[in-house]
């Protein structure tokens, strides 16, 4: 399968942090083929060093590193307010520290060992992401809808009761979508814009509407409404928390 | 509880309570009725020769006076003037001759009277109904007169001075029933001997169960409080071994998952590097095959970081509701293109480590997708647990292998397919972290089911 080229008007400046030389090399030679400008880091100092040089788009950042704690870094660069895109790549695969990646100001998180093809997809989801839309929720774990709260990170919901009701992949991006546009009436296409809209996934999408409905039935029985041959709409204000 | 179970000797015998109970209860009243019994007989044994006393010095008595004037003193026991004493008929025999009697009266009235005497029956005494009964026949213990009992009689025969035979007969109060083994008394006694068995067989058994429900916990997660050190000394003494016991087990097992988290965690970067470099292999052939042959290593580190996370999660307790849990892992593995169903809900909330319960779940669904097929996912409740059962339409195990199949690298014997050997493995360890349990057993119909129990 060849791999669609970036091909930016002028090129994304990647910065490579891991302190195995040959990882290191390895990714940044694969960026470069993608005509991104790649620079490279092995301790926290580079990086410091790196971002003082030339402002760059986003970090591929590996958590173990000999002179700190990746996750300290990304904390920093946070509280500083840099607008760079943070991808957290880590041999720790384990769900605590994914939440707490994403918690602390990472916008992506890998673990190794991974595919190649997949790091290439996150870095270009990100880089096409509008900041404004990533700052608004970013370093936010929830967002609050009606009674509800959609917990953005461990990707489940909150019910009034502080009980857990539990999403599948499809649900949650359907949820992703209304949050990002709440009171706007979205069509099924919209709603589901991975799939061509043929008569069987508007059927889908009714039928995954309708299990949303019913899992936010405490209390949540107004807050997906059906418009009439247009889609359907949130119909509440979503605050992020 | 039901009142059959709550009497059912075979059950109470069973248990140490019971038997300490039954032991101390009955033991007890045996002891305590013996020595009653005992007391009893003294005490009748004391009154008995009392009661002879009193007819040796009567007849001694009677016998001297018929002796000193015998027309007159005939004349006052015939009109029944002289009490405890009067007249017999010459007819009655005396069939059981007292020796001991006859001596003691031998003594008192001289060789010459050669008496002869014993009990007899009371109504050879008072032949006659009609009669009055002679006025203090006996006085019960409150002090009312008994009435219509006969008094006990003896029939004493001796020669007075005149040569004459004599016949008396003697009568006393009979002897009464004791008190002591009143129907009341023994009642008393068997119920305070119940409660003595019962405090003292829950002080046993108390400490036994206190271990017992320690071991059962620490059976099912091994991240368990030590049991507080109380009790008598030797009750101390077994805590405290228990406590060492489940410390060294609990060093043992971190240490070996400490070495299988550490060495699988290692194999990540040279793995990682592989993978990159495997970019650069231009034979495309060649690259998609090392692809395959890195994808089955890479599973392999991570089931084994898996199985080395499974037995601690530090994830929080909340309270899930269960079918939106089961149903959405199913609908996500069915995304997928597994044929994997969700069946029915239970309905239920329950407190558990969500995604540890979650990684359990999707790793029976990927077993039974991958060794049976397909999977058929549901929850179903009874009145105090909640059963998450996976089953899939495969060949099924031998009802002999079914245990094994948890030990981590034992595939089923029909197993063509690649896996590691540890999915069911590391499913247990992940349900105990939420208190629950994996079981697998064959389905009726065909297909392996495996359940994940838990209370609620």
């Amino acid at each position: 399968m060849p791999i669609m080229s970036a091909a930016p008007d002028h090129p994304h400046r990647i910065l490579v942090v891991d302190d195995d030389d040959d990882i290191r090399d390895l990714v940044v030679e694969q960026l470069q083929r993608e005509k991104y400008e790649v620079a490279s880091a092995s301790t926290l100092g580079d990086v410091r060093a790196r971002l003082a040089e030339q402002p760059t788009d986003l970090i591929v950042l590996d958590l173990n590193l000999p002179d700190g704690d990746g996750l300290a870094l990304c904390r920093e660069l946070r509280a500083e307010g840099r607008a760079v895109q943070i991808i957290m790549v880590t041999a720790r695969d384990s769900p605590i520290d994914r939440v707490l990646g994403l918690e602390l100001g990472a916008d992506d998180y890998l673990t190794k060992p991974y595919e190649p093809r997949e790091l290439l997809a996150r870095i270009r989801n990100l880089l096409r992401r509008r900041p404004e839309e990533a700052s608004e929720s970013r370093n936010k774990r929830y967002a609050r809808l009606g009674a509800w709260r959609l917990d953005l990170l461990q990707r489940r919901l909150v019910a009034p009761d502080e009980k857990l009701v539990m999403l599948s992949s499809a649900e949650f991006r359907l949820l992703q979508r209304f949050i990002a546009s709440p009171n706007v009436v979205l069509s099924r296409e919209k709603l589901s814009p991975e799939r061509k809209a043929t008569v069987a996934t508007d059927r889908s999408i009714d039928l995954q509407i309708s299990r949303l409905r019913q899992k936010l039935a405490e209390g949540g029985e107004e807050l997906i409404l059906t418009v009439r041959n247009e889609g359907y709409v949130l119909a509440s204000p979503v605050t992020y928390e | 509880m039901k009142l059959s179970s709550m009497f059912d000797v075979g059950a109470i015998f069973n248990s140490m309570a019971g038997r300490i109970f039954l032991l101390l209860s009955i033991g007890m009243l045996t002891a305590a009725s013996a020595a009653l019994i005992l007391a009893e007989q003294a005490r009748r044994d004391d009154f008995q020769r009392l009661r002879l006393e009193r007819v040796v010095s009567l007849v001694s008595g009677v016998g001297r006076q018929i002796n000193d004037s015998p027309a007159d003193t005939m004349q006052l026991l015939a009109d029944d003037k002289i009490i405890w004493a009067r007249p017999a008929a010459d007819d009655v025999a005396i069939s059981n001759t007292d020796p001991i009697l006859v001596r003691r009266i031998t003594q008192s009235l001289g060789v010459a009277s050669a008496p002869d005497a014993g009990e007899v029956p009371s109504s050879l005494c008072f032949p006659r109904r009609t009669e009055p009964l002679p006025v203090a026949a006996g006085i019960s213990k409150d002090g009312q007169e008994i009435t219509g009992v006969l008094p006990d009689c003896w029939i004493v025969r001796f020669t007075d001075a005149t040569n004459v035979r004599r016949s008396l007969a003697i009568y006393l109060p009979p002897l009464i029933l004791s008190s002591a083994l009143n129907p009341i008394y023994l009642l008393a006694l068997l119920v305070a001997s119940a409660v003595l068995a019962v405090l003292i067989a829950r002080i046993a058994s108390n400490p036994l169960a206190r271990l017992m429900r320690a071991a059962k916990a620490f059976s099912v997660s091994q991240d368990q409080a030590d049991i507080e050190e109380k009790g008598p000394r030797e009750v101390r003494a077994a805590l405290a071994t228990f406590n060492v016991m489940q410390n060294r087990v609990r060093s043992g097992f971190k240490d070996r998952t400490q070495l299988l988290s550490s060495i699988s965690h290692d194999l990540q970067t040279p793995l990682t590097r592989l993978r990159l470099r495997l970019e650069q292999v231009s034979d495309e052939t060649l690259r998609q095959k090392l692809i395959a042959d890195l994808g089955a290593t890479q599973e392999l580190v991570r089931e084994g970081l898996d199985l080395a996370r499974s037995t601690e999660s530090g994830e929080e307790w909340s309270v899930v509701d269960l079918d939106s849990l089961v149903a959405s892992i199913a609908e996500d593995a069915a995304e997928f293109g597994a044929p994997v169903q969700f069946i029915d809900g239970c309905g239920k909330n329950v407190r558990v480590k969500p995604n540890a319960l979650g990684r359990c779940i999707n790793n029976l669904i990927d077993n039974a997708v991958r060794y049976g097929g397909d999977a058929d996912v549901s929850c179903r409740a009874d009145a105090d647990r909640v059963i998450i059962s996976v089953r899939d339409h495969g060949p099924g195990v031998s009802p002999e292998s079914i245990e094994r199949m948890f030990e981590p690298f034992v595939r089923g014997a029909s197993d063509k397919t690649r896996g590691t050997g540890i999915g069911l493995t590391i499913a247990r360890a992940q349900a105990r972290t939420s208190g629950a349990d994996v079981r697998l057993r064959n389905h009726a119909e065909g297909g392996l089911v495996a359940e994940i129990e838990m209370a609620i």
